[in-house]
């Protein structure tokens, strides 16, 4: 099958420190592949590169035959490349409903055109469907800031979703949630993938939720791919359990 | 609906105010609706879009001077006003640049700069702005055939101005714009990842605060009729920060309580004679230490939901 996203050798080196050092993999449409690894060993700073958040200091990167290197975040967003990040990052003071809204609203029509668009920008519908799907309903209208970590995260999540990207990063999605919530977001990911068709990248710690959720699994470690391939495969590697699964 | 009452009362009773008003009461609540103007525009500026600026006086500069020079010329008051606001919007536009390089106090220092350099460029090009003489007889406009000459009729056209102004602001930030600034001032990098155009909203932002603050400009020269160059300085943009975060900035009515605050408060205090301006010193600093969200931040309400 043709790669959808194509990372060939991507380095990316802070002085004697070699961040990321010659990754390579390739992501079918649709696919889930999960990325884990210790910390510091580079997963971030992969993603970063690839998202145009920091310049690789070399490598190359395609999506859907482009090439995409060195692309600023706002044109990979336009080319229909999402992203969560590590830390929360949502709109504090905009309430729930509209950090959904807005989190698609550049996506139709024109700067001008969204000017006298009306102020739900044609998304209220979309964005009340998420809020269920997320199982919101409770905090829609409360400003996002003045929630919990793990309804930030959800609204996080459902952001990044929201304009139907065809290619999704999500970083450490699972971090400071409850098992409970674990399980839900698991579930939401999968159905999110199944109703959107597109593709996902997910950097996690719980080793658990990647093995259920993603199909292929990648293994970095000290800026390099130490091994890939389905998940018990991955897990039961000598390689994987001597840098970082243990045994 | 509280609200909408509330809001209903104080209009009509800045409608009946001027007729238990003498001259300088009616000035001074003309003054307070030209600030406002100039106020609502730093506030989507500083408020609802998260910038820093501390030149905005020079718009209102910019405003007040091309309105005199134009009227002086022959120009109707119709005429100079889009004129002024197309100067302020352009002049905005570059003042959004630094911006996009820099953020927090070094964009206050660049601002900063910019105000210093119109205060200067007012002060000292006497040949098009009279310098430190400045430019006087600036006429009043009329509205269809009526003359605004008089403070009372000047007075309701400028707050039926304002009030139109207002809606316009109330309009661009219910509208997908508003919700973008709103991002912008939350979260930029999560703002450019989910595709707002960081580069356009921000130069807007900087470009349609000072064409509201080139609006009342025009508003303020017809209205003293005399205009130097004092009014816009470094000192008077600070005030109008001041007046920006007192009210409660990034509330839509914090700058109508703002520049009452600061316009109106040092008047009333003025029976402390040479104590006044140090009462209100004191007044503001106290504020600030504890409604650092500004007075409407008593209401504790989100501020765009």
């Amino acid at each position: 099958m043709t790669p959808f996203l194509e990372v060939k050798d991507c380095r990316k080196h802070y002085g004697a420190i070699r961040a990321v050092d010659g990754v390579s993999f390739a992501v079918a449409p649709g696919e889930i592949v999960g990325v884990i690894g210790p910390n510091g060993s580079g997963k971030t700073t992969l993603f970063n590169a690839i998202l145009g958040q920091i310049r690789p200091t070399s490598g190359h990167m395609q999506f859907c035959g482009e090439d995409i290197t060195g692309m600023s975040p706002l044109a990979l967003a336009r080319r229909g490349v999402s992203r969560t990040f590590q830390t929360l990052q949502v709109f504090g003071q905009l309430s729930v409903r509209d950090n959904l809204i807005v989190a698609a609203q550049e996506f139709k029509g024109t700067l001008r055109s969204r000017l006298f668009a009306p102020p739900d920008a044609g998304l209220g519908r979309h964005a009340d469907e998420m809020i269920e799907l997320f199982r919101l309903q409770q905090v829609a209208h409360l400003p996002a800031g003045s929630l919990s970590y793990g309804q930030q995260k959800l609204i996080d999540i459902a952001m990044a979703f929201m304009p139907a990207p065809r290619l999704v990063l999500l970083d450490e999605p699972c971090a400071g949630v409850n098992p409970a919530l674990v399980e839900q977001l698991r579930e939401l990911l999968l159905e999110l993938n199944r109703a959107q068709r597109g593709s996902f990248v997910v950097i996690e710690h719980n080793m658990d939720f990647v093995m259920r959720l993603c199909p292929r699994v990648i293994c970095m470690v000290e800026g390099r791919v130490l091994a890939e391939g389905a998940p018990a495969d991955v897990q039961s590697n000598r390689a994987v359990l001597e840098a970082y699964l243990g045994n | 609906m509280r609200t909408i009452l509330a809001l209903a009362v104080a209009l009509i009773a800045l409608a009946f105010a001027p007729l238990a008003l003498k001259n300088y009461g009616i000035y001074l609540l003309t003054l307070w609706c030209v600030y406002v103007m100039a106020g609502m525009g730093l506030n989507l500026t500083v408020g609802y879009a998260g910038q820093m600026s501390i030149g905005h006086a020079a718009f209102l500069g910019i405003g007040a001077y091309a309105a005199a020079i134009l009227m002086k010329l022959g120009w109707s008051f119709w005429m100079v006003l889009p004129v002024a606001a197309l100067l302020c919007f352009a002049a905005g536009l570059v003042l959004g640049f630094p911006a996009l390089r820099v953020q927090h106090h070094y964009l206050a220092f660049a601002t900063l700069g910019f105000n210093v350099l119109m205060f200067l460029f007012f002060r000292n090009e006497e040949w098009l702005t009279g310098g430190t003489f400045g430019i006087s007889g600036i006429p009043r406009p009329s509205f269809l055939h009526w003359s605004l000459e008089r403070s009372g009729a000047y007075f309701y056209f400028t707050y039926a101005s304002m009030i139109v102004l207002a809606l316009v602001l109330a309009w661009l930030i219910r509208s997908p714009w508003g919700r973008a600034f709103a991002a912008l001032r939350d979260n930029p990098i999560r703002a450019e990842s989910l595709g707002i155009n960081i580069m356009a909203y921000t130069l807007l932002a900087f470009a349609i605060g000072a064409a509201f603050a080139g609006i009342a400009g025009a508003y303020f020269a017809a209205l003293v009729q005399f205009i130097e160059p004092a009014p816009f300085s470094l000192t008077a943009s600070l005030m109008m920060l001041l007046m920006v975060i007192v009210g409660g900035s990034g509330r839509f009515f914090g700058p109508m309580l703002g520049v009452a605050i600061v316009i109106l408060l040092p008047e009333w205090l003025r029976f402390m004679k040479d104590w006044y301006l140090v009462m209100f010193g004191l007044a503001v600093v106290g504020l600030m230490i504890w409604l650092p969200g500004g007075l409407l931040s008593i209401a504790g309400r989100p501020r765009r939901t």
